[in-house]
């Protein structure tokens, strides 16, 4: 337990940390860029210089703690060099800051404002280099904005293990480029990247000049790809934000995903899946109740709902693991002693995608069953003889392997040929329009907010269970 | 002569550097007498009390950069001996590896068994063409006369070398940098700590040598650390190779006895300046190394020391002499052009500075000076000191400062009257 003073303060630090771990426990910030707690130390950027008493500056993320020494964070020396490095830094920069999508959240900007705030020194041209070259599908690589952090290589190097990343050439023309033969877009955790790039070099495709961040906020919430659980951020326009010029679908977009950190379930990173929420949330919306496929008011359809149920011999009911632990708990307590229940596999692996390997992404494409098979059981859907009523909660299950003639109440969210098909289709409410939890493999429960209003004509299934529990012509 | 030598024994003819002629010269009798009379440590302590500085520009002391390394650590160790010759204006490892490379593996040898080394490396750099083919025959001699590989004469001694050759980076001259080309990676310098001795090529302990520090080993181990002492000056023990280039008579390799007087150098053994003209200043250990002026040397002796003393180092023994009436302008945008070049782009200062310096030497050069550019090129050799991964970014620094503290006058001249005080020439005039 080496005794360390950092700007004057004692501080008990522990052996084996270095000088910037100390410090961030305690509070004393030391700016850095490629610095990253979760990646190896690569001491490059230089911005964490400090000073040692009798030693002079060295970088603070490779200084091991020894017994007594005098750290200090912002002598005079250690502001000087730390403008000279920005100096450096921005010498090659473009500072186009103006139609750069990291404006807002850059940590060169904010350390330029913060430690520099000067005009470049220089008055000879920038180096020149590549703009928007093609990383992979899903990414683009600005190299002069790229301030050389490495950050982005020892990712795919020590936690995606792609390799797929790696500087060619030297000096100031040295770029980030693709290794030959392992092509980025093959690595599923590619997108992380541009999370760790502290500028704004490494662009998303998807995200490329949709929004200011500004604009945006994130909603805490869970990613629903797998059943890992993954938490994230889901940026959306803020409310002030959402503008009558604009299409209304852009004010109530998912603009991007981002991780959120979590160290019991995902640390820093999600995988690419996790990002195309999108892809998920906004297809086509079913936004009316309908008798067989006629559209119908909710008290109609619920009556009739209930006429079957309360008709039937034996019902059963294929239950949604993407419904929320309130949702499966809700269905447990109000209709769980009408319906024999059981767990139905909403998604599929989708073509290309990876299954499973031993980072993050999990076999199970859904984010519930593990809540799910603790109410209802681990047995496939199978419907016993007598089955007249059949309750599908959820996409997923073909409608041809129902009982020929069983009644079919369906409760969807999105616009699907089955929902026609049903005797009577309720639509319901997607993650991002409520609150709720998902119970992930290990049993950690990890809880969503909502990021838009309802769309107008859905319930939230929660509801619909209990009014369809009520004796009679109960309204929600 | 400049004094005595330790390395330069022998006439160099067609075949000195053949085993034959090796073994003629008392060749391998420092390996035999290691391997039979002495303990590891004794070899290491011998290293030591001879007070061997390390020949490849930093004048680390060897005998205590081997005193770090644990024999019994339970880790394998590596040595290596750094081939990359690559300092502006050095070229006396070249020396060594065309005309006797086997003292260098007699030498390594003799490192490795001290050090507990099981594989060995020599680092070459890939231009050197005869010196890797020297030194290639010379490691097939070895190993056919037995000296490499099991059973190292008769004893339990085992030891393997590899050659490799380099791909022509400066910075992988650098100990670290070096270690990652040999690995396989982009010759990027590392950060210390941890310290190669604790933890080198591929993690393990690692001993990075100088080819001529190496080669300096059999014969201390042979002849005694004390009698090693006697030659050069108390703080400077031995010699040093120096290759002389620039505006000189007679350039090439010299060996010379630390303490010998500079001028008498120049004048006596390298025949003086051409067209006897006064020399303007001198580079004392590659480009590196702060310049000296004529004046400053006048009453100098070549030891580390004195050179501290000036200011200066004398770093890989690299000397350029510049004659007056050479354009120091156009001197130091050569330097800058070629820091530029070698940058590894690992760090931020270095990766941008040497950039930036070498724009604004172009700017000068092409009559495009500011007023500002002197203090320009002060601030960015400042800030590159002492905040870079490696010294390369210092030593551009220090290479441009030299040149600027002490010729400020023509910098001045050239912004302000658009071209050289003297005609913008490197070459050596006959007459002014």
């Amino acid at each position: 337990m080496p005794e360390i003073f950092i700007n004057g303060q004692a501080i008990q630090a522990r052996d084996g940390q270095t000088v910037m771990d100390v410090a961030r426990e305690h509070g004393h910030f030391i700016p850095y860029f490629c610095w990253h707690p979760q990646l190896s130390t690569a001491g490059n950027c230089r911005m964490c210089l400090v000073e040692v008493e009798g030693r002079g500056l060295d970088i603070a993320c490779n200084m091991p703690v020894s017994k007594g020494m005098k750290v200090f964070t912002a002598s005079d020396d250690v502001k000087a060099h730390r403008k000279a490095i920005l100096q450096f830094i921005t010498l090659n920069h473009p500072v186009d800051c103006g139609i750069c999508d990291k404006a807002g959240e850059c940590t060169l900007q904010d350390y330029h404002y913060e430690y520099n705030g000067e005009h470049s020194l220089s008055r000879d041209e920038k180096v020149k280099s590549t703009k928007f070259y093609n990383l992979s599908n899903r990414i683009l690589l600005d190299n002069e904005r790229c301030i050389l952090c490495l950050r982005c290589t020892r990712f795919t190097h020590e936690v995606s293990k792609s390799m797929a990343l790696g500087v060619e050439r030297r000096g100031d023309v040295s770029n980030i480029r693709p290794v030959e033969d392992r092509p980025l877009s093959e690595d599923p955790y590619s997108d992380n990247i541009v999370d760790l790039c502290p500028v704004g070099a490494l662009l998303s495709r998807q995200f490329l000049h949709k929004s200011r961040v500004w604009f945006l906020q994130p909603t805490p919430s869970v990613c629903p790809r797998c059943s890992r659980g993954c938490s994230i951020q889901v940026w959306h326009r803020k409310q002030e934000w959402r503008l009558k010029a604009l299409d209304p679908r852009q004010n109530e977009s998912i603009a991007r995903v981002t991780p959120l950190e979590n160290p019991a379930v995902n640390g820093p990173w999600i995988c690419n899946v996790g990002r195309d929420l999108a892809q998920v949330f906004e297809r086509a919306r079913a936004d009316e109740p309908m008798l067989k496929g006629r559209p119908a008011g909710i008290a109609a359809a619920l009556d009739e709902a209930r006429r079957i149920i309360s008709t039937a011999r034996h019902c059963v009911a294929l239950v949604s693991n993407w419904g929320s632990n309130e949702e499966l708990e809700a269905f447990k307590r109000y209709l769980g002693e009408v319906f024999h229940g059981f767990v139905k596999q909403d998604w599929q692996p989708q073509p290309g995608e990876r299954i499973e390997d031993d980072l993050l992404i999990r076999s199970d494409k859904n984010p519930n069953t593990a809540r799910a098979r603790e109410l209802f059981g681990d047995d496939a859907p199978h419907f016993p003889e007598g089955t007249d009523v059949v309750l599908v909660w959820g996409e997923g299950f073909d409608f041809a392997q129902l009982p020929p003639r069983a009644r079919i109440i369906f409760l969807n969210s999105y616009l699907q040929p089955e929902n026609g098909h049903a005797d009577v289709f309720l639509p319901i409410s997607i993650q991002t329009e409520r609150a709720g939890h998902y119970t992930n493999f290990e049993g950690v429960v990890s809880a969503f907010e909502p990021c838009f209003e309802k769309k107008p004509g859905v319930s939230d299934a929660e509801a619909l269970f209990k009014a369809l529990a009520a004796p009679a012509r109960g309204h929600l | 002569m400049a004094g005595r030598q330790l390395l330069m024994t022998f006439p160099v003819t067609a075949t000195s550097h053949s085993l034959a002629e090796y073994l003629a010269r008392g060749g391998y009798v420092a390996l035999a007498k290691t391997l039979r009379e002495m303990k590891p440590q004794d070899v290491v302590k011998e290293v030591a009390a001879s007070g061997l500085q390390g020949r490849g520009g930093a004048s680390f002391e060897v005998g205590r950069k081997w005193q770090v390394v644990q024999y019994d650590d339970g880790h394998p160790h590596y040595l290596i001996a750094n081939a990359d010759e690559g300092e502006p204006g050095t070229f006396k490892d070249r020396w060594i590896l065309e005309n006797n490379p086997h003292v260098l593996l007699e030498s390594m040898l003799i490192a490795s068994y001290a050090l507990n080394v099981r594989n060995c490396f020599v680092y070459i750099r890939g231009e050197f063409d005869l010196p890797y083919r020297r030194l290639a025959g010379a490691v097939e001699e070895a190993y056919a006369a037995g000296y490499f590989g099991r059973n190292v004469l008769g004893t339990d001694f085992a030891c393997d070398i590899v050659v490799y050759r380099g791909a022509g980076a400066y910075v992988a001259g650098e100990a670290s940098g070096l270690i990652a080309s040999l690995e396989g990676k982009k010759s990027y310098p590392r950060n210390r700590p941890p310290r190669l001795t604790v933890r080198g090529l591929y993690q393990q302990p690692t001993v990075v040598n100088n080819v001529e520090s190496l080669s300096n080993v059999a014969g201390i181990v042979l002849h005694g650390a004390a009698a090693f002492r006697t030659v050069g000056t108390a703080k400077s023990p031995g010699t040093r190779l120096i290759s002389i280039s620039g505006h000189i008579n007679r350039p090439g390799v010299y060996e010379v006895e630390c303490g010998y007087p500079w001028m008498k150098f120049l004048e006596e053994d390298c025949g003086g300046v051409p067209g006897a003209r006064p020399i303007k200043c001198v580079v004392p250990g590659g480009v590196s190394s702060k310049v000296l002026t004529g004046a400053e040397i006048k009453e100098l002796v070549l030891s580390h020391e004195a050179l501290w003393d000036a200011g200066s180092t004398m770093g890989s023994g690299g000397m350029i002499v510049i004659a007056e009436g050479t354009c120091m302008v156009s001197l130091l945008q050569v330097i800058l052009r070629f820091y530029h070049h070698e940058s590894c782009g690992q760090c931020t200062p270095c990766r941008h500075g040497t950039g930036w310096m070498h724009r604004i030497i172009d700017r000068i050069v092409a009559g495009g000076g500011m007023p500002d550019d002197i203090d320009r090129l002060y601030y960015v050799s400042k800030f590159n000191d002492g905040t870079t991964i490696c010294g390369l970014g210092d030593a551009a620094g220090y290479a441009c400062t030299g040149i600027l503290d002490k010729f400020r006058d023509e910098f001045e001249y050239y912004i302000e009257h658009k071209r050289s005080k003297y005609g913008g020439s490197l070459e050596c005039l006959k007459s002014s």
